[in-house]
């Protein structure tokens, strides 16, 4: 029933249909700008820092227990009259359910929402062994008729109109139903499944807690179904994963005080459930529940003993990691994930469902970090799909070529920086001169690029300008290194010049240390873990961070590489933990040390009130975390700064991943500048290269008129003349 | 005081998710308000699973006077025929505007999932800040099975088709809530 790609191409051909679903888009949309101001609205008050690390801490010292956990609830359940099952896998669990059916002469089973249920095709095991299996879930209901799978893990038929839904309504009751009115087409549900309820002989339920101390199961839920499922029918089956075993009741009130808000920004769901034990039943023979829980591991233990990818099993399934993603906001779940979507999708339907159905969908993300800064559970999922994007390559022996080309070239400085100079002096041909811009894109990128122009590469890197360029300070107030990067220093060497301007009349002395070179992003993007290792260490020695007092970043993707990720990545290297941890120290981006270090004044800028709209860069606003010196910044500098519609979210780069998904960029890309147009500003100004580039590509290709500017010029082009 | 700040935020929390609330003092007040928004409905049934044996007659009596009829258990004679349900809570939560209810009883579960219409009243004493303050409780009675445990924010709810709210998609589609500002006892 799900089909996920399982290669790149047909993978490409699902992208293409699902954007141009044109509801889907719109629906989506309104779904991301509305959940972010409900969830905020919903958490006004709470302490929701406290919240996350208590329910990460809780569920990290849960996880090396869950044999122990799962003893424990089994003694207490089966002491409250329940049967408490073990399966290893989907299959195995599928049994044991067929089985308590037939032992106690089931033929029709209601069932409410799970996912776990999804994740081992339970109703198609249930119905080949011939028992007739109702979703009570209005949502799965729909999607159940429609014998698809959900396309998001609390919504699963988001991606249906009313009209779809009303028409499928009508087929199936063989009445006409108004295809407006969707309170109408609720209470159709409402009756067609009263009498499925009634008939019932077994309800299906999951689980969103599982209490060992005293072996309760609690249910969240808006609709009800659940409380019917658990209720009228003599057999209550629930499928529960082995992840959510929690020590005590106090772990699980943590997860419901922040599992509705950060769901659909609802205080609490209609209904939540505790079940302990085999409750009073008049249907059933003896008068009591027949109550069974199935855990399903399904490669859980070993997952919780993975020293890399445990924290997975943090997941609370708020489907939150989905909301926020603008990859998902362009093509919905169906496209973004298998049976489990969004970001977790990425990275569970490898564990779960095998690497085939991952191989194409891990690729599928930009490294926004939107996802992480939402996840309640602190899950570093940007990280957790790289990885996994790691092992799948690694599994399947075959690496692209690009990856291989990366990791040779960038190993090595010289040759990698060889290669960009022999570069631009090929690109000379297709240069537009005067626009800086390849007048059209070689082969390789090929016609799906043409959303966007694509810089030349300068005619002299920055490196290469450096030694006649550096300015000598006597007396300075400080020393900084710049990390320039790979853009700065071979594409955009102008923003590096705009710095040491505005350093230089700060009387800041600068230096470019020579033997610096890629960050290594790019290939942690592409998986190459090994590569990324070797050209963090050479950037550690490279910029000797003893010698300054600042090392500023003008691309905030270096920036939040340099200062997060190398901790990751150098966390096996103890002989080198002193001087990362100085490196570290230093790392400062270009907004902060202007406003915080060097407190700029604004009687140095004249003051042009110039417009300008303003692109948070991911790795700034979320990987640095730093949001209010660049605003800050704009107006010292004497510019007319105007506020724009989600200015924090991506602008659909990503690097390579514009390269492997452009049409989603593109799309992206194109909202922003949309949102950017209708604020009337003259220019967009951002504070990373890599933006700046998406950007102005964009802009330039549809013939927008707004200028797209690095912060550092803008800033440094105000300066009032000495 | 506290009591009263506490039943505030609680209803107005409540309200905010589509219960409607009420002030009363007594159980006739109770009784009063159940029959009249069960006739107001053109509903003609009442259940009340957790009265004693003197209030359900007397609620009985209200019924017959209003030509409505009280239904007996077991409420499984009774699904598809429960109009009204009266219930108490055992607590509520005034964070989120939620009834706590021990639903053991097979009885009130039916009722209270099966009805058009769920009324439960609360003693304003009983209106806990929020869900971890009721900890002890809930624990212990976790701690002595078999039970079933609800938490009941207003009406049934979904927003499945067009993330539009819909009320009533399986369970009661209005929920009253009367918060009895004198404890009775
Ligand atoms: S990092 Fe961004 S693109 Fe990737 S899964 Fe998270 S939200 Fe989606
Ligand atoms: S990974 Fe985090 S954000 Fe995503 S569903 Fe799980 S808990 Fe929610």
């Amino acid at each position: 029933m799900i089909q996920t790609a399982q290669d790149m191409k047909t993978y490409r051909k699902k992208i293409h249909k699902a954007l141009g679903n044109q509801f889907l888009r719109k629906a989506l949309d309104n779904f991301a700008s509305s959940y972010k101001a409900s969830r905020v609205k919903a958490f006004e008050g709470i302490d929701l820092e406290a919240l996350r690390c208590r329910i990460a801490d809780n569920k990290d010292h849960a996880l090396p227990h869950l044999e122990s956990l799962f003893q424990q609830f089994k003694e207490k359940a089966e002491a409250a009259g329940a049967v408490v099952h073990l399966a290893a896998t989907a299959a195995e669990a599928n049994d044991i359910i067929a089985q308590i059916a037939r032992d106690n002469g089931v033929r029709a089973i209601v069932k409410s929402k799970s996912m776990t249920a999804e994740e081992i095709h339970l109703n198609d095991h249930l119905e080949a062994e011939g028992f007739t299996v109702t979703e009570t879930d209005l949502g799965e209901w729909i999607i159940q008729l429609r014998h698809e799978g959900p396309s998001h893990m609390v919504m699963p038929a988001i991606h249906l109109s009313r009209r779809q839904v009303g028409g499928l309504f009508t087929d199936v009751t063989g009445r006409p139903v108004d295809l407006e009115d969707i309170d109408r087409m609720v209470k159709v549900a409402r009756k067609e499944l009263r009498p499925a309820f009634l008939a019932a002989d077994m309800g299906v339920s999951g689980a969103n807690f599982a209490i060992a101390d005293t072996g309760t199961i609690g249910l969240v839920t808006n609709e009800g179904n659940a409380r019917l499922t658990t209720t009228l029918p003599r057999v209550h089956v629930a499928l529960v994963g082995l992840d959510k075993l929690l020590p005590n009741l106090e772990a699980a009130l943590d997860i419901l005080k922040i599992l509705p808000r950060n769901a659909t920004g609802q205080a609490l769901t209609s209904y939540v459930t505790w079940i302990t034990g085999a409750v009073e039943c008049a249907a059933s023979s003896t008068g009591k529940k027949i109550l069974h829980i199935v855990f399903l591991d399904n490669g859980r233990l070993a997952l919780a003993r993975d020293p890399v990818f445990s924290e997975a099993l943090r997941c609370i399934r708020c489907g939150a990691c989905a909301n926020v993603c603008p990859v998902y906001g362009k093509v919905g779940g169906h496209a973004l994930g298998h049976v489990y979507i969004g970001a977790i999708g990425l990275i569970l339907t490898y564990f779960y469902h095998g690497k085939n159905n991952d191989r194409a969908i891990v690729r599928n993300c930009l490294n926004c970090q939107a996802c992480k800064s939402v996840c309640p559970a602190h899950i570093d999922l940007p990280y957790l799909i790289k990885q996994v994007y790691g092992n799948v390559l690694k599994d399947d022996g075959v690496k692209p070529a690009k990856n291989t080309i990366l990791s040779f070239a960038m190993k090595n400085r010289k040759l990698f920086h060889g290669m960009l100079r022999m570069a631009s002096v090929l690109q000379k041909p297709i240069v537009q001169k005067d626009a800086g811009v390849l007048r059209h894109l070689p082969f390789v990128f090929g016609k799906s690029q043409d959303f966007r122009t694509l810089p030349a590469l300068a005619e002299t890197p920055f490196r290469e300008q450096w030694p006649s360029l550096r300015p000598r300070i006597s007396e300075p107030v400080y020393r900084v290194a710049l990390f320039g990067g790979c853009l700065v220093d071979f594409v955009s060497p102008e923003q590096a010049v705009a710095l040491m301007k505005l350093l230089t009349v700060h009387h800041v002395q600068m230096e470019y240390p020579m033997g610096q070179t890629c960050c290594g992003l790019p290939a942690v993007m592409m998986a190459e873990t090994e590569t990324a290792v070797e050209v963090a260490i050479q950037n550690l020695q490279a910029m000797s961070p003893c010698q300054y007092d600042y090392i500023l970043v003008l691309c905030a993707s270096c920036g939040s590489h340099l200062k997060e990720g190398y901790r990751r990545l150098l966390a096996s290297k103890p002989e080198l933990a002193e001087t990362l941890k100085t490196f570290q120290s230093k790392i400062m981006d270009f907004s902060s040390f202007m406003v915080n270090v060097l407190k700029v004044d604004p009687q140095k800028f004249v003051q042009t009130h110039t417009s300008v709209a303003y692109h948070s860069p991911c790795h700034l606003c979320r990987g640095l975390g730093v949001t209010r010196e660049p605003r800050e910044l704009l107006r010292t500098a004497g510019l007319n700064y105007i506020p724009c519609a989600d200015e924090d979210v991506c602008c659909g780069f990503g690097g390579s991943y514009s390269l492997d998904f452009p049409e989603i960029s593109a799309a992206i890309l194109n909202q922003k500048l949309d949102h950017v147009e209708s604020t009337g500003a003259e220019i967009l100004v951002t504070d990373c290269p890599g933006c700046v580039l998406q950007l102005r590509g964009g802009m330039n290709q549809r013939g927008g008129r707004v200028r797209v500017r690095h912060i550092a010029e803008v800033v440094a082009e105000n300066l009032k003349p000495r | 005081m506290i009591h009263n700040n506490l039943a505030m935020m609680f209803r107005e929390r409540a309200e905010r998710v589509q219960a409607v609330t009420a002030s009363v003092h007594n159980m006739d007040d109770v009784f009063r308000y159940v029959i009249d928004q069960t006739l107001k409905e053109n509903g003609n049934t009442i259940v009340a699973p957790d009265l004693d044996a003197l209030q359900l007659q007397k609620l009985e009596d209200l019924c017959q006077a209003s030509g409505l009829r009280l239904l007996h258990p077991p409420f499984r004679n009774h699904t598809g025929d429960i109009h009204t349900a009266l219930t108490g809570a055992n607590w509520a939560i005034s964070e989120t505007g939620t009834l706590v209810l021990d639903s053991g009883s097979e009885d009130i579960r039916i009722a209270t999932m099966l009805s058009e219409t769920h009324i439960a009243w609360i003693s304003a004493s009983r209106i806990a800040p929020d869900a971890s303050a009721l900890a002890a409780y809930l624990r212990g009675k976790m701690a002595s099975p078999p039970g079933y445990m609800a938490f009941i924010t207003g009406p049934s709810r979904t927003a499945d088709i067009e993330r539009v709210l819909a009320i009533g998609v399986h369970g009661p589609q209005r929920l009253h809530i009367l918060v009895m500002e004198d404890d009775p006892s």
